[in-house]
């Protein structure tokens, strides 16, 4: 059929956009015509919308995504919300895009920027993309702790099975096998015996050359 | 002494083109409405004066056009527009020169502008009625079909989300066609349908290949009875052009049906026979572009001018006596809360409606989510 198309036949709507309507969005945004544009158009799009200006020191629980204005006149934006694991996405909207501003969209981690003057075109698409950016980055942030603890335990465990081998002239099986029973009867992580390993090894050490 | 100019409006449909039935039929239907101002005194005693240009079915020509109107004829306000690649043409440039324009068709929502005023259905007055219906007569496992732009590919995107909602229900086949598309490029598909066997077709194939779409049918020997064409785009005008026995039988959900049964709509039709004889098709796409014209004049009286600023306050949250019912610009989103209806095509190339809303729907543009069930207690059956 040469004139016809076939698109994907399991498009289906993702998640992101589903979820729209139970998004809970914080506005810090001087309440001016800007501001007002902002707040109708993210309602007509059926998010829940909480507005204050200035900015608040704390957040309400389960915002995520936060609007915030950044303006030459307010450059202190050192908020708590803004650090941690669980920071909401951050769209910053900027009416200067000169070096001391984007200096502030940068500090402030915003992961999309909103020219001022507002438009409702576009701030639909940022929204989405703002959170698929937002989520990737959590994710990402969480396998990188997780193979980080990993790849310490690796590192301790190697080291760990040389001072066995090496103070017990036993092989590397051997020395493994001794760890793994050590952690098995004491109910804790292998790498928790090779930690303890390591440390005895330094403190009996201690004098000799 | 009160200023007795008369007021110059923008017209902008295509009169040529894949989209002429439609786009003749809302320049008629804006026509109409302007006579019906103007033999009653006009607005304030100033008449209103239609500046029209055709289109041709082509959005730089819908640019082109818009620009010249707002720049040479110095309009504030155009009345316009069928398929949405049209409207995004218009679109940028009503915002650039900060002028306003009247959109009378459905769309696949996600827009607002503080320049566009949208009479046509959203997809939460249509579709999600068509799904409700459909998949109670007939059954869950659905056959999408579209012309090949970005309507149809959200429409069927919002039918799918529907229709998956049913239980056992399946999407069994998805195919878009270009606008020039033949009954031979539909008679293979024709072929996959039967062999696929779903319980209704939904189709948002959209201009004069409709016709051809629906011959195609007619000639496969499938029924209407077991396997309907459900659609939001095929309307009386349509039908005109493809003959009542092909279309007999088939479903589509609109606002606006010629069939309505009220003295508004009978008075309305009375006067598009009289001013157009039997040229004039009336269609949902017709009588948006009719009562846009008098949401406008009437908000003009109250405004004394139509610079956007200035109208646009009375415009919103404003009322209209329409053919379909008593219809209002939310002000909140600048669509229009209309009455969802079904009618499946009689013998008489009209439609015989099954489903009317009793009350208005609020339109609801940015609806990604949309779930059967919640419409049909505001409707009541009339037969079927």
């Amino acid at each position: 059929m040469e004139s016809s198309t076939t698109r994907r036949a399991t498009r289906t709507t993702p998640p992101l956009l589903k979820d729209l309507r139970t998004l809970k969005v914080a506005v810090f945004h001087p309440d001016d015509g800007d501001g007002r544009q902002l707040i109708q158009q993210l309602q007509r799009i059926g998010c829940q919308v909480q507005a204050f200006w200035p900015p608040l020191p704390a957040l309400s629980a389960g915002i995520d995504v936060v609007f915030l204005a950044v303006r030459p006149d307010s450059i202190d934006m050192g908020f708590e919300w803004l650090k941690g694991d669980d920071a909401p996405a951050v769209i910053a909207v900027v009416t200067y895009e000169n070096p001391t501003i984007v200096e502030i969209v940068l500090h402030i981690g915003a992961q999309a920027v909103l020219p001022s003057p507002i438009r409702s075109f576009g701030l639909l698409s940022a929204l989405v993309v703002t959170r698929h950016v937002h989520g990737d980055t959590k994710t990402l942030k969480r396998r990188l702790h997780k193979l980080e603890a990993k790849f310490l335990g690796v590192r301790q465990i190697a080291e760990a099975k040389s001072i066995l081998m090496r103070t017990r002239q036993i092989t590397d099986g051997a020395a493994y096998d001794l760890i793994r029973d050590q952690a098995m009867s004491k109910r804790v992580t292998t790498e928790e015996i090779a930690a303890a390993i390591i440390n005895a090894n330094e403190i009996l050490s201690l004098g000799r050359l | 002494m009160a200023n007795k100019d008369p007021i110059r409006i923008g017209v902008l449909f295509s009169e040529t083109g894949a989209t002429s039935t439609i786009g003749r039929s809302q320049m008629q239907g804006t026509l109409l409405a302007i006579d019906e101002i103007n033999q009653a005194g006009g607005v304030e005693g100033r008449e209103i004066v239609p500046v029209r240009y055709d289109a041709q079915s082509s959005p730089a020509v819908y640019a082109a056009y818009a620009e010249r109107l707002l720049l040479q004829d110095k309009v504030n306000v155009i009345f316009g527009c069928y398929m949405s690649s049209s409207r995004k043409a218009v679109l940028p440039i009503v915002e650039k020169w900060n002028k306003l324009l009247f959109y009378p068709t459905l769309y696949e929502g996600f827009e607002f502008s503080n320049n566009i005023i949208y009479t046509g259905a959203a997809p939460n007055q249509n579709s999600v009625q068509l799904a409700e219906f459909m998949t109670a007569n007939f059954g869950s496992s659905v056959y999408l079909i579209g012309s090949n732009y970005i309507y149809p590919y959200e429409s069927n995107r919002i039918m799918s989300d529907l229709v998956l909602q049913r239980p056992n229900s399946r999407k069994v086949g998805e195919r878009y066609f270009n606008l020039d598309a033949t009954e031979k490029d539909y008679r293979l598909m024709m072929a996959d349908i039967r062999d696929k066997r779903p319980d209704f077709i939904f189709s948002t194939v959209v201009g004069d290949s409709t016709a051809s779409l629906y011959r195609a049918y007619a000639e496969s020997g499938l029924d209407p009875k077991t396997m309907p064409i459900a659609s939001l785009t095929t309307s009386e005008a349509e039908i005109s052009q493809m003959g009542f026995d092909v279309a007999l039988g088939h479903f589509t959900a609109a606002p606006y049906f010629q069939s309505i049964n009220s003295a508004a709509n009978k008075r309305c039709l009375e006067r598009l026979g009289e001013r157009f004889g039997s040229s004039c098709v009336p269609n949902m796409c017709w009588e948006a572009a009719y009562f846009q014209v008098h949401i406008y004049a009437n908000a003009y009286r109250h405004a004394e001018d139509d610079e956007i600023s200035r109208i646009m306050p009375h415009i919103l949250g404003s009322e209209f006596e329409a053919p379909q019912g008593r219809i209002r610009v939310d002000p909140t989103n600048h669509h229009t809360s209309l009455y969802p209806r079904i009618g499946v095509a009689n013998s008489k190339g009209q439609f015989t409606i099954v489903r009317e809303a009793t009350r208005p729907v609020q339109p609801d543009p940015y609806m990604v989510t949309h779930s059967l069930g919640d419409w049909t207690t505001t409707l009541s059956t009339l037969e079927l």
